[in-house]
């Protein structure tokens, strides 16, 4: 920008100052307005477009994860007594525009306690990698990537993680076990749902 | 006045050309062309090679997660030149971060991020953030379970941030969970938002480095000066040649770049970073429990605020090394911490018996899953097509049905096993043995039948004097004539088979079951024993459709009998057909029939 443009005519001058300004400062007043219909029409200019887009991109930050919902698994007496097993919760999912029946959502871990099963998230609460049993038999559970290690009973034992394994509720129905599948917050010592 | 020479004087009268490359090339180098001077031009140079090949992968690639991974493959193995292009891509990406750390290195030494070039020093290090994003968004998008589960971690990483960590981690996975959109999410920001944001603050680095002139070491005669062209530009030139160079040779010596298995949430994966985030990777194993955002969080967010504050830290004049080994000691742990943490994250894997079994699962299922994509990949995606295929379906199903009573392959624990052993099971040798002795360990040694069929040419004791061995060309004609049924029409017999390549052994094989087994036996219906015993039927023998009929329910008649299941007979094989779907029934029994006759 320069600054030797030429004071705007003066018979221009009133109609480009609809405030009406002292006669002397008419030019510069009125360069400013200028400048301030520019920087705001700018503005307005990239609010219209930019809000919608914005508010578009952010629109998941209010998203729920899938509400709890009970999945049976398998037969009751395919667990052996205190023997943890993974087994895969199937169920329907629902991923944006997709609808898809009877797939695999992700899995859990079932010890059986007589008539009673308990069930844990196989995500690890660290950082979400998928937890496997520990090597040696009664030796609980293990994840693979940051060496959090878990008792039998699912409470932390070594390692990162900051919580112990999430539980999941289970009921036996008519044989089968069904869970309560659910999804927790990672990476922090309280258990939340996502 | 020769032709080029006019037309040069017809553009550059309406564009000014010369003027700009005049400038361009005639930039004053102060202490004269410098090797040390070539790691800008170099990530340049590799920038170019990953936008050229890039684009190039985008005319092949579908971001979804049913076709990510699909297309990728298809890239990868049935392109022509797909696997070069890739390959060219995946070591260009690690050049860049080696040449990136080479850069910061060389500034830092140089001293050139002090006054007036500290907002240049800012500029680069917001450089290094899009190149590491670069990384990151783009190690997701094969949609395979390396990418996948890495980068699982990395958004988790994200919500671990207190306060906006919830927020971000949605944002980054388009919900709360992953699926379709954080991949149509990953790829909108490899492909168009970083591109766009490096492009704007790679032109400002270059620009405001062409207003401040290079940094000449404290040493160098600052009465020579030197054009950027030619001495300096080819100096640059042989740099990006050799980047290029190597990540050619790396993308031809490798073929290409890996591709594991399709992305499976409900898998268990060993996962781990690419390589040159390994040592952030095992920063996370130090800090238990509430510690845990100190690996997470606050160390790389201490690093980056120490590099930001780098110019500011150093503010003497001068840019003699010596009087800077202060602001830059924290460097040079950092550099020193990041080898010591990489090398132990590697030490670590290399000594983990259980990691490295895992990754030999994962491999192999790589593989099968890489050979069978090769007849293409259905639309609704590689995952329906590996549950749907017998080599990756078959020993997942027997793993979670059969290995607690039987044994087969890697699959079953002996100690626990209470039924038969199934390697060979329908061979010839299986029925030899048989025939010698039903309750041999891995037969009906350990199961309810155990006692029940006497062996053809051992006598049970107390046996009437009557009693005679078969012989063994009879014993060879059976075992022809049984293992034949589990072939195949019009397939080739597998290696193992022996004696049934004789018709005549077939044929008699045949009539000595049919008329001597089915005293006990049923052969094709018919049978003896006026239904009262439980020997099996011996028609269709080994074939997939007689190991179907057994596990859905074995007691049919079409292999055992309806008593097979009585409440006497507890610990018999049970019935599948309740919990195991028709297809999954045929997928494995087919996987069964030719695991089981493998030689």
């Amino acid at each position: 920008m320069t600054t030797s443009d030429p004071p705007p005519p003066p018979t221009s001058a009133p109609q480009s100052s609809p405030e009406g300004e002292p006669e002397g400062s008419e030019p510069r007043t009125s360069r400013r307005t200028l400048t301030l219909a520019v920087v705001v029409g700018s503005c307005a200019i990239a609010a219209a477009t930019a809000i919608p887009a914005a508010a578009f991109v952010a629109a998941p930050i209010g998203s729920k994860g899938a509400a709890g919902r009970w999945v049976r698994t398998l037969r009751l007496d395919q667990l052996v007594e205190g023997e943890p097993k993974r087994v895969a919760i199937v169920d329907d999912r629902r991923d944006a525009w997709t609808i898809e029946r009877g797939v695999e959502l992700g899995s859990v871990w079932l010890v059986k306690h007589g008539e009673k099963v308990t069930a844990f998230s196989s995500v690890c609460p660290h950082l979400g990698c998928s937890v496997n049993v520990a090597r040696g038999a009664g030796a609980g559970f293990a994840c693979p990537c940051h060496t959090s290690a878990f008792e039998p009973d699912g409470k932390r034992k070594s390692g990162p993680a900051p919580r112990d394994l999430d539980s999941l509720a289970t009921r036996i129905e008519e044989g089968f076990v069904a869970v309560d599948f659910r999804r927790f917050r990672i990476g922090i010592a309280e258990k939340v749902e996502a | 006045m020769s032709i080029l020479s006019r037309l040069g004087d017809f553009i550059d009268e309406r564009t000014g050309h010369r003027k700009l490359l005049a400038h361009a090339l005639e930039e004053p180098i102060r202490g004269g062309a410098r090797w040390a001077y070539v790691f800008g031009s170099a990530l340049l140079g590799s920038f170019l090679v990953q936008a050229v090949t890039g684009v190039a992968l985008m005319t092949s690639y579908a971001p979804s997660d049913k076709t990510a991974w699909a297309s990728v493959h298809y890239i990868t193995f049935t392109q022509s030149g797909g696997w070069l292009l890739r390959g060219l891509h995946h070591f260009g990406a690690q050049a860049m971060v080696i040449v990136l750390a080479g850069h910061l290195l060389q500034v830092a030494l140089f001293g050139a991020y002090k006054k007036p070039r500290e907002v240049n020093w800012w500029l680069g290090l917001g450089l290094l953030g899009l190149v590491l994003g670069f990384a990151l968004t783009g190690y997701l998008l094969p949609w395979d379970q390396k990418g996948y589960w890495a980068t699982r971690v990395a958004t988790n990483i994200a919500g671990t941030v207190p306060i906006v960590g919830d927020a971000t981690q949605k944002l980054m996975q388009g919900g709360a969970e992953y699926g379709s959109l954080t991949l149509t999410r990953f790829y909108a920001l490899h492909v168009a938002v970083l591109p766009a944001l490096l492009v704007l603050l790679m032109t400002a680095h270059v620009a405001l480095f062409r207003k401040h002139g290079v940094t000449p070491s404290a040493r160098a005669d600052l009465t020579r000066v030197e054009l950027f062209f030619p001495k300096q530009l080819l100096k640059d030139v042989v740099a990006v040649l050799a980047v290029v160079a190597v990540v050619f040779v790396m993308a031809v010596r490798e073929h290409g770049a890996p591709l594991d298995a399709p992305a499976d949430p409900s898998s268990d994966y060993p996962a781990r970073p690419e390589w040159y985030f390994l040592a952030l990777f095992q920063l996370l194993k130090y800090f238990h429990g509430p510690l845990e955002i100190v690996g997470t969080v606050v160390l790389p967010v201490v690093l980056g605020a120490y590099l930001f504050a780098l110019p500011l830290l150093d503010k003497k004049p001068g840019t003699a090394l010596r009087p800077r080994l202060g602001p830059l000691v924290p460097l040079a742990l950092i550099a020193a911490g990041a080898a010591g943490l990489t090398l132990q994250a590697q030490h670590q894997d290399a000594n983990d018996a259980g990691f490295q079994k895992e990754r030999v699962k994962a491999d192999e299922r790589a593989s099968v899953a890489n050979r069978i994509a090769l007849d293409g990949v259905p639309p609704d995606g590689p995952l329906a097509m590996m549950k749907r295929h017998p080599d990756l379906r078959g020993p997942e199903l027997f793993e979670k049905h059969c290995a607690s009573c039987h044994m087969l392959g890697v699959y079953g624990v002996d100690k626990d096993r209470t039924a038969p052993v199934l390697d060979g099971w329908g061979t010839e040798k299986w029925v030899l043995d048989m025939l010698h002795e039903p309750d041999g360990d891995t037969r009906f040694g350990r199961s309810i039948y155990k006692g029940e069929m006497p062996s053809v040419d051992t006598p049970l004791p107390g046996a009437p004097p009557t009693w005679k061995p078969m012989s063994t060309d009879d014993k060879n004609a059976v075992a022809a004539f049984l293992a034949s049924l589990g072939d195949k029409p019009g397939q080739p017999l597998p290696a193992n088979a022996v004696l049934r390549r004789d018709p005549a052994k077939v044929a008699l094989g045949k009539d000595i079951v049919a008329t001597r087994c089915t005293t006990c036996h049923l052969f094709e219906g018919k049978g003896d024993d006026s239904d009262q015993g439980l020997a099996p039927e011996l028609g269709g023998w080994g074939s997939v459709a007689w190991i179907r009929a057994q596990i859905a329910n074995p007691a049919t008649k079409a292999t055992y009998r309806e008593h097979a299941l009585d409440a006497d007979r507890k610990g018999h094989m049970p019935r599948f057909d309740a919990e195991l779907r028709p297809d999954d029934l045929d997928l494995l029994a087919t996987w069964l029939h030719t695991a089981t006759r493998r030689p």
